[in-house]
């Protein structure tokens, strides 16, 4: 089975959210750079896929692309994506835990406003989720060294991975590959990813399209919500193929090399 | 109404600063040079040479400074060993995400007028012992 | 019994562990076969994989992390040791690098046509036995190439006739490593 293709998009999401457009915010990665992809850590990425075919024809490898989203200068990928809900009940925990020796011993820890600041603080600001909410659910907002915050409109956040809704283009249209979304248990990837297999009998460069959604905190009715922005970025697949041949003897089936006795 | 926010030095947000590294690459080839790409979060602000091992991230007196790794293969590992740089311009300390053990470094920038400031970043790759170290430059400039 | 037409070898590697370590051993390459009689060392690299005349045999690598790439770079059938000495050559440094194949000088005349002595190396491409080595191909094609043939009727039933098994990871210094310590033998 040959190596998987994994393509990273790599967003500066709030340069993308100020700018209204991915061009120019997305960086875009592969690990095929040894059979030729070009333009590595650029929006301009060509990602080789070598494929390969029997002597009758018939495709003989079958390549898998996956695409990995990721926002830049937030919380990086390695930590686990439970990560955010977690930090909620930890935080939740320890506001209780105050609120409670607050209330057994009054006036020991300093005034009750000052306390319940400090409660408020440590509760942070939780984001509200509606049923129509997609995206990242009951959490609350973190700063980017992963601490819960309280936020007012100002502070800078850690914005959830951008996700893609979406692959399609000339590549998809012309058969080239066929995307789907996947369930997965891989923390990295929070459950569903894009894949796509390959049909590697028709090489050429073709154009691909990502629909990638990008989330942005909003103040609506006196709560904040995570209000989906989808923007678009486009990319090509360079596709090569070339036969099979017997490592050996360099054509056909052959005796192995074994020196005789 | 929700509390304010605990406020900063001077209320700007920290730049984070991102190095994605391919680490069997780096691993096959011994170094890091070719296959490392850094970004950084102040392209408004005027950073340059992004995708690049000579990012030129642009600070000021108070900026908070994050940085943290990314291995292009994703459940291969990848870290920061430690950061060598003027240490009268800024003190990175490790740190890690609460509740995990993943680490991030991070300082405060001390003072205007750095000019350029070149520093040097040690990896940890996969499960070898000793760090990678940058051998191009990125720098800090003010 | 009814014999499977063909053998299966798989080599199992962890590249990101071998890369780290710069060696095959310790875990990072496991060697299994799926023939049809009882192999030896089933998922270690010194896999005996016993085998009948006729058989094709085929190697295949495989990355423990499918976004790691591994290829098979080399097989070659080491010479044995003339009769009278054991038959496998003395143990060579196992697993350590080689980013190329360490050189050889042609045999002197008198000598035996095998290579004797501790860290017995095949010749190599260039050597005057080279008719025996595949001709080195670049790294990048590398995944078109299957490493398969069918088993001689000349091997000597009994004998481990070992092999040196190069792979390829990426591409730099550091890239290649290998181990000649499976084997084929035929009962």
């Amino acid at each position: 089975m040959p190596q998987q293709l994994a393509i990273i998009v790599l967003v500066d999401i709030a340069n993308a959210l100020e700018m209204k457009t991915l061009e120019g915010n997305t960086y875009l990665f592969d690990n095929m750079k040894l059979h030729g992809s070009e333009g590595e850590g650029t929006g301009e990425l060509v990602t080789a896929i070598h494929g390969s075919y029997w002597r009758d024809g018939s495709q003989a490898t079958e390549q898998v692309l996956n695409w990995l989203p990721y926002s830049l200068g937030s919380i990086p990928p390695t930590v686990p994506r439970g990560y955010e809900a977690e930090r909620a009940r930890q935080t939740d925990r320890q506001a209780l835990t105050e609120l409670e020796s607050m209330v057994a011993k009054p006036g020991s820890q300093g005034t009750p406003e000052a306390t319940l600041t400090q409660i408020q603080q440590t509760i942070g600001t939780r984001v509200k989720t509606t049923k129509r909410t997609r995206g990242p659910a009951g959490q609350k907002v973190l700063d980017v060294t992963g601490n819960v915050i309280s936020y007012d409109g100002a502070a800078a956040h850690s914005y959830p991975p951008p996700v893609i809704t979406d692959v399609y283009g000339e590549a998809v249209d012309k058969k080239i590959m066929y995307p789907a979304e996947y369930g997965s248990p891989d923390m990295v990837t929070d459950g569903w990813y894009w894949s796509a297999t390959v049909d590697s009998t028709r090489p050429g460069t073709y154009t691909y399209t990502m629909a990638i959604q990008l989330h942005r905190l909003l103040l609506q009715g006196g709560d904040w919500m995570w209000e989906p922005v989808d923007l678009t970025c486009d990319s090509k697949l360079r596709i090569t193929s070339e036969p099979k041949r017997n490592a050996f003897t360099k054509s056909g089936l052959g005796l192995l090399p074994i020196p005789p006795a | 109404m929700p509390p304010r926010a605990k406020t900063r030095e001077n209320g700007r947000a920290p730049i984070s600063i991102t190095a994605v590294l391919d680490a069997v690459g780096a691993l096959a080839a011994g170094t890091v040079r070719g296959q490392l790409y850094m970004y950084d979060t102040n392209k408004a602000g005027g950073s340059t040479g992004f995708g690049t091992e000579e990012l030129r991230t642009r600070v000021r007196a108070g900026d908070r400074v994050l940085w943290n790794c990314l291995a292009l293969e994703c459940e291969a590992f990848v870290g920061i060993a430690g950061i060598d740089i003027d240490r009268s311009v800024i003190e990175p300390e490790r740190q890690v995400y609460p509740g995990t053990d993943v680490a991030y470094w991070i300082g405060t920038v001390k003072k205007d007028d750095i000019d350029v400031v070149p520093y040097k970043i040690h990896f940890l790759v996969g499960t070898r012992a000793e760090p990678i170290t940058t051998t191009l430059s990125p720098t800090l400039v003010g | 019994m009814a014999v499977k037409p063909q053998v299966s070898i798989i080599a199992l590697v962890d590249v990101i562990g071998a890369l780290s370590s710069r060696s095959l051993l310790d875990g990072n390459l496991v060697m299994i076969d799926d023939g049809s009689f009882a192999s030896r060392a089933q998922g270690t690299p010194e896999l005996c994989t016993i085998v009948q005349p006729g058989q094709v045999v085929q190697w295949t690598a495989l990355a423990v992390d499918l976004q790691t790439p591994v290829e098979i770079k080399n097989i070659e059938f080491l010479r044995l040791q003339p009769a009278g000495q054991p038959a496998y050559p003395a143990p060579a440094p196992m697993g350590h690098p080689s980013a190329a194949l360490p050189p050889t000088g042609p045999p002197s005349p008198a000598a035996a046509p095998y290579a004797t002595g501790p860290g017995a190396y095949p010749p190599g491409p260039s050597g005057p036995a080279g008719v025996l080595a595949a001709p080195t191909t670049e790294s990048e094609k590398l995944d078109l190439e299957i490493w398969a043939g069918v088993v001689p009727y000349y091997m000597a039933p009994g004998v481990a006739y070992r092999y040196r098994m190069e792979f390829q990871m990426y591409e730099g210094p550091y890239s290649v490593l290998y181990v000649e310590t499976p084997s084929l033998m035929r009962i």
